[in-house]
């Protein structure tokens, strides 16, 4: 059984930008500087730091190496690295925190997608023998996935229309998000398709952010925050790769990741998930058995800033500051990796 | 490439087909475009101008060339009130003889020296800088060595990156020996790369 006394006592995100001049790690030091200082912990005391990042995304080989820059990592740290979203970062360093000979970790999760062509580079995300060499983008595959939640009933356009209206309202009150604003269901359908039947409306902003957060355990969480946003499941489930050997149109793994974590269908005060694409949305909302009258994506979600390999983390960090600042007693979060939701993580946190 | 003899060996001999179905080729290239981070743009304005210059840590003194923008050791931002001026003029402090293999995209055909130089005045290595003027073979950590810079009107940005570790080869040709006795190994020891 795992231990449910380990808290987010600090967290810091940089707004999400277009194209963020600065390099990745010059990102992550002022970030990763202002968690440790909200949480009151000095960076030397930290027992375990755990990166997420993606070094095709960076375009360098052993980019992640340079981020831990960010950590201070002179004299030498206990540290891992995950090139995945943040998210995992902070599952790794939960699972570290559990053997009990420390009680506090550093996480952070960083990517910058302006050098890319995001289009281009995903595409080697897929198998290297069918769908990399089509260069087979993350934006096609999300269009079949709409596609296949049309063709099951499951969905209209209107519906995709209806989260991107709400996510882009929700993301007015989110100094960090980059794409925000007021509009109208017809005035959206009105646009062109980019990859039917999605527009460009369903698909999140190319983004570069980052993100950091402080875990502590026990007592050391009471002392270093007021109202410790508690870790009281975590849970990840994959996926087979190739997507046409599953059902699209539904989220088996984030529906096991839940209850795995502990999630009992009860009243959520917030829900962050890492829809990446509108139809998404729909998909967790229906795995997760979540009422469409539920508070999803209060910041606006990845529709309105997607800094990739933060995402997931950020999702994190939006529940527990609700949490941390007692605006909401109980609340989930959402990440994913891989295409069309391959690998999906459940985070449910409370307060005291 | 194609399948290696060790690679056959472990598929069973009945199960062995040609060559030509097992190989397929499949060559990616992925593109990446960004400006200089502004304090890369800054560096490089200065190298395009003659000057080599770096940011000292306001908290420990270290000096980095070029400049990160903050000091990986203390943790604290470095900004252009905090660039420092250093010498042309270094020490070798480690180096590679490479003997290249005909990999996809080589250009190489003969070997060549890496090698990691230590400005004075720095606290961090030029990495990957070519060495002119001296044989192979002769080529020893501590040896004293100096810019060999282009002509004002060759330089240009272009082998300056965000990426790597701070390469000047659009400005520096490469680094020659400067005739200075060799440095006393515990001046650079702490700062091997």
């Amino acid at each position: 059984m795992a231990v449910t006394d380990i808290a987010v006592v600090g967290y810091a995100q940089t707004p999400s930008s277009r194209r963020a001049r600065e390099s990745e790690v010059q990102l992550l030091v002022p970030i990763v500087t202002e968690a440790l200082q909200r949480s009151g912990l000095d960076r030397r005391e930290v027992g375990f730091t755990c990166a997420g990042s993606c070094d095709y995304l960076t375009g360098g080989p052993f980019a992640f190496v340079s981020n831990l820059e960010a950590a201070g990592a002179w004299p030498p740290i206990s540290e891992s690295h995950v090139e995945m979203d943040g998210a995992w970062a902070l599952y790794e360093a939960w699972v570290r925190l559990q053997h009990g000979d420390i009680d506090t970790a550093l996480v952070f999760g960083s990517g910058k997608s302006s050098p890319s062509i995001p289009a281009e580079m995903w595409a080697q995300q897929l198998d290297p023998y069918y769908l990399a060499p089509l260069g087979v983008d993350p934006a096609s595959l999300a269009g079949i996935q709409a596609r296949a939640l049309l063709d099951a009933g499951k969905a209209t356009e209107r519906d995709f229309a209806r989260v991107v209206v709400r996510n882009r309202r929700n993301a007015k009150d989110n100094p960090n998000a980059q794409v925000a604003g007021d509009f109208s269901v017809d005035e959206l359908l009105a646009a062109p398709y980019v990859r039917a039947p999605l527009r460009k409306h369903d698909l999140p902003p190319v983004s570069d952010g980052a993100v950091a957060v402080v875990l502590a355990r026990g007592d050391r969480a009471r002392a270093l925050c007021e109202r410790p946003a508690w870790i009281r499941g975590l849970d990840h489930r994959i996926e087979v790769h190739q997507p046409g050997m599953r059902d699209l149109t539904t989220s088996a793994s984030t529906t096991l990741a839940a209850r795995k974590a502990g999630y009992d269908g009860g009243p959520l005060d917030v829900i962050e998930l890492s829809s990446t694409f509108s139809p998404q949305e729909l998909i967790l909302r229906d795995a997760l058995g979540i009422d469409a009258d539920s508070n999803v994506n209060p910041s606006g979600g990845p529709l309105a800033a997607n800094p990739v390999m933060a995402t997931g983390l950020v999702r994190i960090v939006e529940v527990a500051q609700r949490i941390v600042e007692g605006t909401a007693s109980r609340g989930l979060a959402h990440a994913t990796g891989g295409q069309v939701l391959q690998h999906n993580l459940v985070c449910l946190m409370e307060g005291d | 490439m194609s399948a290696s003899t060790s690679k056959q060996n472990l598929v069973p001999k009945e199960n062995l087909v040609p060559k030509e179905t097992l190989v397929m080729e499949h060559l990616v290239s992925l593109t990446y475009s960004e400006e200089l981070t502004p304090v890369l743009d800054r560096y490089v304005d200065a190298l395009i101008d003659g000057r080599i210059v770096g940011h000292k840590c306001p908290s420990c003194g270290r000096v980095y060339v070029p400049g990160k923008g903050y000091c990986p050791i203390c943790v604290v931002p470095t900004t252009a009130a905090d660039e420092i001026e250093v010498s042309d003029h270094g020490t070798l402090t480690g180096f590679t003889i490479i003997t290249p293999v005909a990999y996809y995209g080589q250009t190489e055909t003969e070997p060549f020296v890496y090698a990691s130089v230590l400005l004075d005045g720095s606290d961090s290595n030029l990495g990957g800088q070519e060495i002119v003027g001296v044989p192979h073979d002769q080529i020893r950590s501590g040896m004293r060595v100096r810019a060999v810079w282009k002509a004002k009107t060759d330089r240009s940005a272009e082998g300056v990156s965000n990426r790597g570790w701070g390469s000047v080869s659009s400005v520096i040709d490469a680094f020659e020996p400067s005739g200075e006795p060799d440095m006393d190994r515990a001046k650079y020891e702490e700062h091997i790369f």
